[in-house]
């Protein structure tokens, strides 16, 4: 039999792969089920609530202070935030001055808690493209993080920290010095980790150019955070609508160009230079005082309904409290930014080869906790 | 190339740093003062006013006590099923004499659900424990003494 063409030698055809729901590059119980034409997507559909546990439904049973440890678990690698989004709101319902130290301390741990979030997405991105080392010295930094907040609050990961009215504990002698060695010496640490990755020939040709889409597309799937402002779009929740005291502080929103892997990479390094910048400044405000307001015992919301979102570490984090005047809301509505994010996935994986999805999935940042919440 | 050169300077660079892994079976952590373990707690200052019980966002405390030949309440059974507890630590911020606190103990895996189970006896003795290796750390100030001071 003569040949007459190539296809007839290879004779290829469409092939359903399921990537997870347990698989080291999906960072946590997330499925995807990729339609592959040899090295090409045809087709992706990411299949989520493999980690939903109804902390909608559940909070709905608590009363406010009892909400905060399962916000906790909403997004587990930067918890101080979710703590910091629901206490935020209900505060604003309520219409509670918050002490000056109280600020303070928040924003400190918040910034040094997106600082431990953004070296875990260092970490585990290089992960993901095949480089081990990185992953060793984000997390020798992030343990610093990490232990400093054990010191604080007694936890390393949920630390139930925020209280309606201020925060739960005043900083332990020493603290605050701690973190000033520790925001010192992170400068340095910045420095390695740009010489170690950010020229690395490899790495580049991995990422440049891959996984893009337009400022009109992340807008249009509710894209908020990094993977919105990679695009070229200034949204920034800390400096469009101000919460907290983030406006006493010097710093600057950085922008990308082209909305690739590559620009949210290098965004997630210019947002941990900046929140270093806010920490530091922040130690030089920060005054002696108290760090609880006066609130009652029995917090009961006016009815109603409040809304109110701060900058997570992956976008807007925002709380939704629909409250009958009771100690516990009638009903709460979560914005995960990880959900909103998730949802350009589909498209931006079609037609690109199945090498570069892990490195596409692991560039949009998701912790899934925050998926299924 | 020049890239990956400098990436190469600074894995050198790095190669006479000290370890800094914990050898974790081995070596125990030192685990800080505040650190939320499993409870530990002290019959003889609870007043049987169930906030903690009220207070728990998982309902893992049951208590129950009865009030002795002077009229007082004393605590009977005091039972933590730790399978559920979160470790939030709420039950202790509410606790009026701090008759109910956190320890470092953290190692309470178990083959059997039942152990998890933890009753009166085993958190006083936890408690014993607690005193015995950090026989320096202060007993905590009761919400009853802080107005006092105020």
């Amino acid at each position: 039999m003569a040949l007459t063409d190539e296809t007839d030698v290879v004779r290829t055809e469409e092939m359903l792969l399921n990537v997870g729901p347990q698989h080291p590059s999906t960072h946590g119980v997330f499925r995807m089920v990729v339609k592959i034409s040899g090295e090409t997507i045809l087709e992706a559909e990411p299949v989520i609530g493999y980690l939903h546990r109804g902390t909608e439904k559940l909070a709905e049973n608590l009363q406010y202070t009892q909400i905060i440890p399962y916000t906790d678990r909403l997004d587990y690698v930067s918890a101080m935030l979710n703590n910091y989004s629901l206490v935020h709101t209900v505060e604003e319902a309520l219409g509670i001055a918050i002490p000056d130290r109280a600020e303070y301390i928040r924003v400190i741990t918040m910034e040094l808690n997106r600082l431990a979030s953004h070296l875990i997405f260092f970490g585990t991105y290089l992960l993901d493209l095949g480089a081990m080392t990185p992953f060793l010295y984000a997390f020798e930094e992030r343990e610093k993080i990490i232990d400093m907040f054990n010191e604080l609050c007694g936890a390393r990961i949920t630390f139930n920290y925020m209280r309606i009215g201020g925060v739960k504990y005043d900083t332990p002698p020493g603290w605050l010095e701690q973190v000033d060695a520790f925001v010192k010496r992170m400068k340095g640490e910045m420095v390695k980790y740009r010489n170690l990755v950010t020229g690395n020939e490899i790495f580049l040709a991995r990422v440049r150019g891959v996984g893009k889409y337009t400022t009109e597309q992340a807008l249009g799937h509710g894209m908020s955070g990094i993977n919105l402002r990679c695009t070229g779009y200034n949204w920034d929740l800390r400096k469009k609508k101000p919460y907290s005291i983030y406006d006493r502080f010097d710093w600057e929103v950085p922008l990308g160009k082209n909305g690739d892997c590559w620009d949210r990479y290098i965004l997630h390094m210019e947002e941990m230079e900046q929140s270093l910048r806010i920490v530091e400044q922040a130690l030089q405000q920060i005054q002696p005082g108290p760090v609880l307001a006066k609130v009652p015992k029995l917090i009961r919301v006016p009815a109603g309904e409040y809304y109110s979102g701060i900058e997570g570490t992956r976008g807007e984090l925002g709380f939704y409290i629909v409250s009958d005047g009771k100690d516990k809301p009638y009903r709460l509505k979560i914005r995960r930014p990880s959900f909103e994010n998730l949802q350009i996935l589909p498209i931006i994986l079609k037609g690109v080869p199945v090498g570069d999805m892990v490195a596409i999935l692991g560039s949009i940042d998701p912790v899934l906790g925050e998926v299924g919440a | 190339m020049f890239g990956f050169l400098k990436g190469l300077g600074v894995t050198i660079s790095q190669l006479p740093k000290k370890k800094v892994t914990l050898m974790y079976p081995d070596e125990k952590p030192e685990w800080p003062e505040r650190f939320r373990g499993v409870h530990r707690f002290i019959p003889e200052l609870c007043t049987v006013c169930n906030q903690c019980a009220r207070i728990c966002p998982t309902s893992c405390i049951s208590l129950s006590g009865a009030r002795d030949e002077n009229r007082k309440l004393r605590i009977e059974t005091y039972d933590i099923n730790s399978d559920i507890c979160i470790l939030c630590s709420l039950c202790t911020e509410v606790c009026p004499t701090e008759a109910i606190l956190m320890s470092d103990t953290f190692e309470n895996a178990s083959y059997v659900r039942d152990d998890l189970y933890l009753d009166m006896h085993w958190l006083y003795n936890n408690e014993l424990e607690y005193e015995r290796r950090h026989p320096d750390r202060a007993i905590p100030e009761t919400d009853v003494q802080k107005k006092a001071g105020d």
